[in-house]
């Protein structure tokens, strides 16, 4: 095989996703950059008048920048661990979504923790943090373990883009301007695909994706400690911190498959994100939704079964005035993806990521469900006149701010893709070197 | 006062130059403008009247009146506690009629507004067929205080004599103190008030005057009026002498009219801690409601809004129907 | 001491006048809708001291609760014996309507033959405020506390008696009281009376009060509102108290300062594994970084 002239076989059949960008994705650009000026606008004013112009109040403090913020940071959890596992998965299909889910792990990562900053009351203390650090505190170890995971994630983000990187950069006939190219090669740190450096860079990964698995689950694991380690009714729970883990799997799968539609869909990948990627990740979707399902029932079950008094006024709060959010968010937001993951007759690529949307608009209502209404029924009665402490409802900051946050994503998501394809083209050579070398030793053999 | 004045002029100007200036720094450029907009709010200080030989009658400040200790104590020095102390606090539920004293000079003291309240008198019924009873709820002052286990940055504290303070000039404002208190005792600063700004009295944990903006406030005891010997403004104010305050070391409570044995208080009228499976080890203890010198009723000659909090207890829903009936 | 009364007098004065300059917005005190609350009391103290205190509030007919402490008013306390009237001092009410005078042990008062003393307090008015004026009248009594262990019971002795005109002890007939001191109050642990030709009264002490860290316990002794000899303070301190206070162990809790060691140790492993994977990688890639030459090298090899 001429590596050189596949190289550039490649980097053709990329280029337009790199190079160019058509109306519609200007458009689409555009349209992210003033949703996110929104939330810009939106948290000036929250800085000048305060968290009084969100709807959090002296009952429920924590609002939907929290959720928000599990949300995120479950994606990026899932996502990580995801990535983890496929790099020791030997398979040729993995390389074709691979970097969505590294793309996504990292963003999220970013987005996420924005979200508890917004939370917090004093952003101009925020170095206390450093200065005053208490370790019993979970936050504290959330802080620790997110940023850990943050470089973590970034490591492992760059070491999977430099083959790619040293791709593009020695592409001489790719239209782009120089910062781009001198980017290239500053990022692609003088990487050649010599034997000994593609080893070198097969060990580190090795390494890098052990280490994500395992920081993924801490991160996420001290993340659910946040609401577990109180004594809330509805948060004081030993299974909290592994029913996150399922649940954050869930959410990340579905975004997953989302992105893998889009992806799909927009830049005309029919030829490498197959049905089969949609029914594979669908049939892990459908173990996770098993899972997260099971694991839903357990934590209301006991409560219903065990009724103590605290739990009884939470389930109350929940089948009362929540009753319609916690239906969406623990049974249509489960059974619907379990029924259509199970038939094999309704597993298609539009099916299964309907599924997967339901799964992700069920999940996040589903973090409400678990964040707002326990705030909501402390265990002494909540005796006051004020409305807004008594309910809590979000104002148009936190869902400008929400949405921003959203359109972060997709933006940088979209970008992300413009710098390098979005199918690592570094992995196809490597499963076509592979395969090569298998014909080879056949062949070899045979003769 | 004048002098004042022209002083705040220029610092606005200070203010102004260094927002313009720092307005690459986001936070802290909005943080002061969202100072620079309040200097102009009159400080609505609490005031109280005066009789002159002369009759006439005038208003003072009322922080002139409040007596601070002499030595004002740091940040610093208000995390170790007053020596050999152990504060603990009795409430006599069967003395309590919602008179509200407690609530109203407790917010007098702190510079609190109508609705914050750091003493709450909820009505609570634990069943239906349950006698309803007032029940003043300070903060708890745990020995085991999960507040402080969770805060990060440690400006909220347990000093050795029992109390529970924070530091407003240490809070970050994360709330997670609020949601890991099981007795809802603490609340938080959502906005930016006028009084913040009234830098007449040094700050200190003690009194927790001035408030601060996007931080925790909570019941501290009154330890500025520990120190002088004097009982927290709650036990000072109750007209019925509910609210017993003392040192545990010493075994003795008063409620300012009679002073008593603690441990044999607490023995004899069966003395418990709410919600005592919790763990957290409350230093508030409570008498049982049973005896009771006032008939509940007499509680509910009150504002419609505070009579409107109760509106959810079984006991008060009965009533309001059979009144109306 | 003069000079320091002056002194405070007028800083007072000073902050008086600072007041009214402040609050132009004074308003006129209607004498009709209110009525005076002048209350003067004494109490001999343990230092033989004597405490005269007057609190002197104006309180609205209309609403009880409006009470409005009369500030900065000159009380005049006398010493009197029927027309004859000697100025013992005088002090002014503080923002709280209070005026405070204490006179030495020594001080000699108008005594009438029966050994009664009249003292008096006087507020002499004002174009707005009238005259007030009340008076007491008492015997001085004198009080003495002992704390003795007899036969091993800790007992507190009080001896009460007057002193004739002839310096003989007359014992006196009254009711006493026994106290402990607290932080905040004093509490009431006996009560006795002295009958008719007795000298001392004794109350047993009770052994389980834990006084303070150095095991003291104050006993106060004391006549209360007696119609003859008012109120009469005696204090005593001894080492009688069983301070219980748990051991100052400074112990590493999930809410102290610091935390227990194991938590260091385990985020210590934790975060020291990571990292050094961390640098190790780094470290591989600056290896990576500075190869071009073996590949170079190696082509040059191949071609020649």
């Amino acid at each position: 095989m001429d590596l050189a002239n596949r190289k550039k076989e490649l980097v053709e059949e990329f280029s337009p996703m790199i190079v160019k960008t058509s109306l519609w994705g200007k458009l689409w650009i555009g349209g992210l950059i003033a949703i996110i000026l929104v939330g810009l606008y939106a948290f000036f004013v929250q800085i000048q008048k305060g968290h009084e112009i969100t709807g959090m109040r002296d009952n429920v403090v924590w609002g939907i920048y929290i959720i928000n913020f599990i949300f995120f940071v479950g994606i990026s959890y899932s996502g990580a661990f995801i990535s983890g596992i496929l790099h020791f998965y030997e398979t040729s299909w993995k390389n074709s979504i691979s970097r969505i889910i590294e793309i996504m792990t990292v963003l999220s990562l970013v987005i996420g923790p924005i979200f508890i900053l917004l939370c917090i009351g004093r952003l101009d203390r925020l170095h206390y943090l450093f200065l005053y650090p208490r370790i019993q505190s979970p936050i504290t170890w959330d802080i620790i373990a997110i940023m850990t995971d943050l470089i973590g994630c970034f490591i492992y983000l760059l070491l999977t883009f430099i083959p790619d990187f040293a791709i593009l950069r020695d592409s001489k006939e790719l239209e782009i301007p120089s910062w781009r190219r001198k980017m290239y090669k500053f990022l692609a740190i003088g990487y050649k695909d010599t034997p000994t450096q593609s080893k070198r860079l097969h060990k580190i990964k090795n390494i890098m994706s052990a280490m994500i698995i395992a920081l993924a689950i801490v991160a996420y694991t001290v993340l659910a400690w946040i609401f577990s380690l109180t004594l809330q009714p509805g948060w004081n729970s030993t299974i909290f911190a592994t029913y996150f883990i399922i649940a954050g799997l869930y959410s990340g799968v579905s975004v997953i498959i989302i992105s893998m539609y889009v992806i799909r869909r927009v830049y005309k990948l029919e030829n490498y994100l197959k049905k089969i990627h949609f029914i594979g990740a669908g049939i892990v979707l459908l173990v996770i939704s098993l899972l997260y399902g099971y694991f839903t029932f357990s934590e209301y079950f006991a409560k219903w079964f065990s009724h103590k008094t605290s739990d009884t006024n939470l389930l109350n709060t929940l089948f009362g005035r929540y009753f319609w959010e916690f239906i969406l968010a623990n049974y249509i937001g489960i059974i619907i993806p379990i029924i259509i993951l199970f038939f094999k007759k309704l597993r298609t690529i539009k099916s299964i990521t309907f599924a997967a949307i339901v799964a992700v608009l069920g999940m996040w209502l589903n973090r409400y469900i678990i964040v707002v209404p326990t705030l909501e029924t402390p265990f002494l009665p909540i005796q006051d006149t004020r409305t807004e402490y008594l309910f809590y409802s979000a104002t148009w900051v936190e869902f400008a701010l929400s949405f921003a946050g959203i359109a972060a994503f997709f933006l940088f998501f979209t970008l992300l893709i413009k710098l390098v394809p979005i199918i690592p083209m570094s992995g196809i050579i490597e499963h076509e070197r592979k395969v090569i070398k298998k014909t080879k030793n056949y062949t070899d053999g045979l003769e | 006062m004048e002098n004042n004045k022209t002083e705040k002029e220029t610092d606005r100007r200070k203010f102004l130059k260094l927002g313009l200036l720092s307005s690459v720094s986001v936070v802290a450029g909005t943080s002061l403008v969202s100072n620079l907009a309040s200097v102009d709010e009159k400080l609505q200080s609490e005031k109280i009247r005066l009789l002159t030989p002369e009759g006439k009658i005038v208003e003072v400040d009322a922080t002139n009146i409040n007596k601070y200790p002499e030595a004002h104590i740091t940040p610093t020095e208000s995390r170790k506690g007053i020596p050999n102390r152990k504060f603990v606090m009795v409430i006599d539920l069967a003395k309590c009629n919602n008179a509200r004293s407690c609530v109203e000079s407790c917010q007098k003291a702190h510079q609190l507004d109508y609705h914050d309240e750091f003493m709450k008198i909820l009505l609570i019924q634990n069943n239906e067929e349950d006698a309803p009873y007032w029940f003043p709820k300070p903060c708890f002052h745990c020995d085991e205080p999960p507040c402080v286990t969770v805060c990060p940055t440690g400006a909220t504290f347990k000093r050795d004599d029992n109390i529970v303070l924070v530091d407003n000039n240490r809070c970050i404002g994360c709330k997670f103190c609020i949601t890991s208190c099981p007795y809802s005792a603490r609340i938080f600063n959502w906005g930016h008030k006028a009084k913040f700004d009234n830098k007449d009295i040094p700050y200190s944990p003690e009194t927790g005057i001035p408030g601060t903006e996007g931080t925790v406030m909570k019941c501290d005891f009154c330890p500025d009026l520990l120190r002088q010997g004097e009982l927290p403004h709650c036990a000072k104010a109750c007209p019925m002498g509910v609210i017993y305050f003392g040192d545990k070391n010493e075994d003795i409570v008063t409620n300012g009219i009679e002073t008593l044995r603690f441990s044999k208080l607490i023995k004899d009228r069966v003395g418990y801690r709410h919600l005592e499976h919790l763990g957290t080890k409350p230093n508030v203890y409570y008498l049982p409601a049973v005896n009771r010198d006032f008939p509940l009723e007499r509680g509910l000659d009150k504002d419609e809004e505070i009579l409107e909090r109760y509106k959810n207890v079984p006991f008060i829903e009965e009533f309001i129907k059979s009144s109306k009936i | 001491m003069d000079w320091n009364k002056n002194k405070n007098r007028f800083i007072i004065s000073l902050i008086v006048i600072l007041l009214f300059s402040l609050n132009s917005n004074s308003q006129e005190f209607d004498a009709e809708k209110y009525r005076m609350l002048y209350n003067f009391k004494t109490v001999k103290q343990a230092d033989n001291t004597r405490l005269l205190e007057v609190s002197f509030n104006a309180r609205n007919n209309e609403d009880t609760k409006d009470i409005i402490p009369v500030f900065g008013a000159e009380i005049k306390f006398y010493s009197s014996l029927e027309e004859k009237e000697m100025l013992l001092g005088s002090s002014k009410t503080t923002k709280e309507g209070i005026a405070k005078l204490i006179l030495p042990g020594n001080q000699k008062y108008l005594t009438n033959k029966d050994g009664n003393i009249t003292l008096n307090a006087r507020f002499e008015g004002s174009d707005k405020l009238s005259e007030e004026s009340e008076e007491i009248i008492f015997k001085n009594v004198h009080l003495e506390l002992d704390l003795k262990e007899i036969e091993g019971i800790k007992t507190a002795i009080a001896t009460v008696y007057t002193i004739n005109n002839l310096g003989e002890k007359i014992p006196v007939e009254t009711d006493i009281s026994l106290y402990v001191n607290s932080m905040f109050a004093k509490m009431k642990i006996g009560e006795g009376s002295i009958t008719d030709g007795e000298f001392e009264y004794h109350f047993e002490f009770p052994t389980d009060l834990p006084g303070d860290i150095n095991d003291n316990l104050t006993a106060y002794l004391m006549i209360e509102d007696h119609e003859e000899f008012g109120n009469v303070i005696q204090k005593k301190t001894a080492k009688w108290g069983v301070f219980h206070q748990h051991k100052k162990e400074k112990k590493l809790t999930l809410w102290s300062q610091y935390a227990p060691i194991w938590m260091y140790v385990v985020l210590t492993i934790l975060l020291v594994g990571v990292w050094a994977n961390y640098v190790y990688t780094i470290i591989n890639l600056f290896k990576i970084k500075n190869e071009p030459d073996a590949f170079e090298t190696k082509n040059i090899i191949r071609n020649t």
